[in-house]
């Protein structure tokens, strides 16, 4: 397609539940993305902190087994790499008002996986 | 008339000036009782229709004694003992009035248009957290009320009062635990017709506001839930027409993935959707994969209780386990056994899935849904390891992984 970008962006998937995030990582892969999957914040941010071609975040919010959730994951990366735009999703309504950082966007699940596709190119196109 | 021994005039007129005073009195003692109690009556039904039985039968008494009362105005003992009559009448009114409001479980208040309380019922300290009724006397209520938006409504409360309005509204009320309280404010009349005094009547509702904000946890933790469900039965469908040959081989394997999951929800159901019984899941697949032969699945290991999360990833494993084994392993032969057995050393949970008695087993060329599920999410989920393999006496799957990444929160 000519409104892709040329290399095939890096997208961080963080998920805790193991067939949501088979289907997700195959769905972005699908659709041209190479997919770093992740069961929890905490290694989440082991990633982030050994590779420098994650291009962006798309996190679940309840993962009980990390030490923060998926809220927290994505202010504490707004802040320290602010060039990864952030997707949150999640089965628990609507974000609270201080919830997301700046720029940050939220989908509920489920979710339709073209609108997935769609959101994470127009993160793509805002950051190119 | 001449029956009666009559006190001297000006002592006959002085009594009867004071007879009639304290009737005048009372009878705005008795207005304000009245308004007091169309409050309670409008607040309960039971008490009300009492009262109203009691106010109508003073009324109608009352009027019956006020026409005889002029009929015979100028007889001076007949006037004087109408107005003993009388007053003793409304005096009992009044007493039954008061009687009543002091009775209620509701915290009655009576208080001047400065919104300072001048009567309390007799729970009152104990509902404000204070010695007695003296700490309370005097003060203004709105000071009693710590929360902010309750001491707004109280103070809105009074304010309409003064202009004569009634207003009923809730409010919570903090001491050493949260109270609710429904409070009723009415202005009572003087005689006349403004707001001389206000009444507050407030009856406690915490529990059933407390049962009102469980109710509404309990509906936002159902939709989380059933929007979880629905993305777990999203990702099913999507795998499985991804890995199916045909239509019809997607429609069967999409039906009896639901159904595992259907099943294993039953299993949720009964941990409240917290945690599963591993030994009830694992009978539900062995039910659902055994054709009905109870003795092809050997079942032994520890109590164990999962979290709903890895309980529900386990339950569809073991369909794939169950549903490989019916088409090509241990359960598609007569006499071929599948050991389930699974057991907690230290902080680490060991499960093992074990076939014999089937065919030789080759492993299948492509990964299916199964393996994928296994490599991918069981093992990452459960932060664990997990592996299929296929020697030729018959698949075996095991998992490790610490318990304190799959076990339910106690």
């Amino acid at each position: 397609m000519s409104d892709s970008p040329p290399e095939q962006p890096v997208v961080l998937l963080v998920e805790d539940d193991g067939l949501l995030l088979m289907e997700a990582s195959d769905t972005l892969a699908d659709a041209g993305f190479t997919v770093l999957e992740a069961s929890h914040a905490d290694k989440a941010l082991k990633v982030l902190e050994n590779r420098d071609d994650v291009g962006i975040l798309m996190t679940d919010v309840d993962m009980p087994q990390g030490s923060m959730d998926g809220f927290a994951l994505a202010r504490l990366v707004a802040h320290r790499w602010p060039s990864i735009p952030v997707l949150v999703v999640s089965g628990m309504g609507s974000p609270g008002p201080n919830d997301m950082p700046d720029g940050a966007r939220f989908i509920p699940k489920p979710y339709e996986p073209t609108t997935l596709v769609r959101t994470l190119r127009a993160f793509i196109r805002r950051a190119a | 008339m001449d029956v009666i021994t009559l006190p001297e005039e000006g002592g006959l007129a002085g009594h009867l000036a004071s007879l009639e005073s304290e009737n005048r009195h009372l009878r705005v003692l008795l207005a304000q009782t009245s308004l007091q109690a169309d409050a309670e009556i409008a607040r309960n039904a039971r008490l009300g229709r009492i009262i109203a039985a009691e106010r109508s039968a003073s009324r109608a008494e009352a009027e019956a004694l006020d026409a005889l009362h002029r009929r015979d105005l100028a007889d001076g003992a007949a006037r004087l003992a109408d107005a003993e009559e009388l007053n003793l009448q409304l005096r009992a009114s009044e007493e039954f009035n008061r009687r009543i409001l002091w009775t209620t479980t509701d915290c009655v208040k009576v208080l001047d248009l400065d919104g300072r309380l001048i009567t309390v019922s007799a729970n009152a300290p104990a509902v404000f957290e204070v010695e007695g009724s003296a700490a309370l006397i005097g003060r203004p209520w709105t000071a009693l009320w710590a929360a902010p938006e309750s001491r707004a409504a109280v103070a809105a409360a009074l304010e309409d009062a003064r202009a004569g309005r009634p207003r009923r509204f809730q409010a919570r009320l903090d001491g050493a635990g949260v109270t609710w309280w429904d409070i009723a404010v009415t202005p009572i009349d003087g005689a006349d017709g403004r707001p001389e005094r206000i009444l507050a009547v407030s009856r406690d509702i915490t529990e059933s506001k407390q049962n009102e904000d469980r109710q509404t946890l309990l509906m936002q933790e159902l939709a989380h839930r059933v929007k979880n469900t629905l993305a777990l039965v999203q990702a099913i469908s999507a795998q499985t027409l991804r890995g199916a040959g045909t239509l019809a081989a997607a429609r069967e394997s999409l039906e009896a993935r639901l159904l595992a999951l259907s099943r294993a929800h039953e299993v949720l159901l009964q941990g409240t959707w917290q945690s599963a019984a591993l030994a009830d899941l694992v009978a539900t697949a062995a039910a659902l994969h055994g054709g009905g032969e109870a003795d092809r699945f050997a079942v032994s290991g520890p109590e164990i209780t999962l979290c709903a999360r890895f309980g529900l990833t386990l339950a569809l494993m073991l369909h794939e386990l169950g549903t490989n084994a019916a088409k090509h392993g241990a359960l598609s032969r007569p006499g071929g056994r599948v050991a389930i057995t699974w057991a907690v050393q230290g902080e680490a949970f060991r499960f093992r899935w074990e076939e014999s008695g089937g065919p030789p087993v080759l492993p299948p060329a492509r990964a299916g849904f199964g393996s994928r599920l296994i490599e991918r999410s069981l093992a990452q989920g459960a932060a664990g390891r997990a592996s299929l393999t296929f020697p030729p006496g018959g698949a075996v799957f095991t998992l490790e992984a610490p318990m304190a990444s799959l076990a339910a929160a106690p």
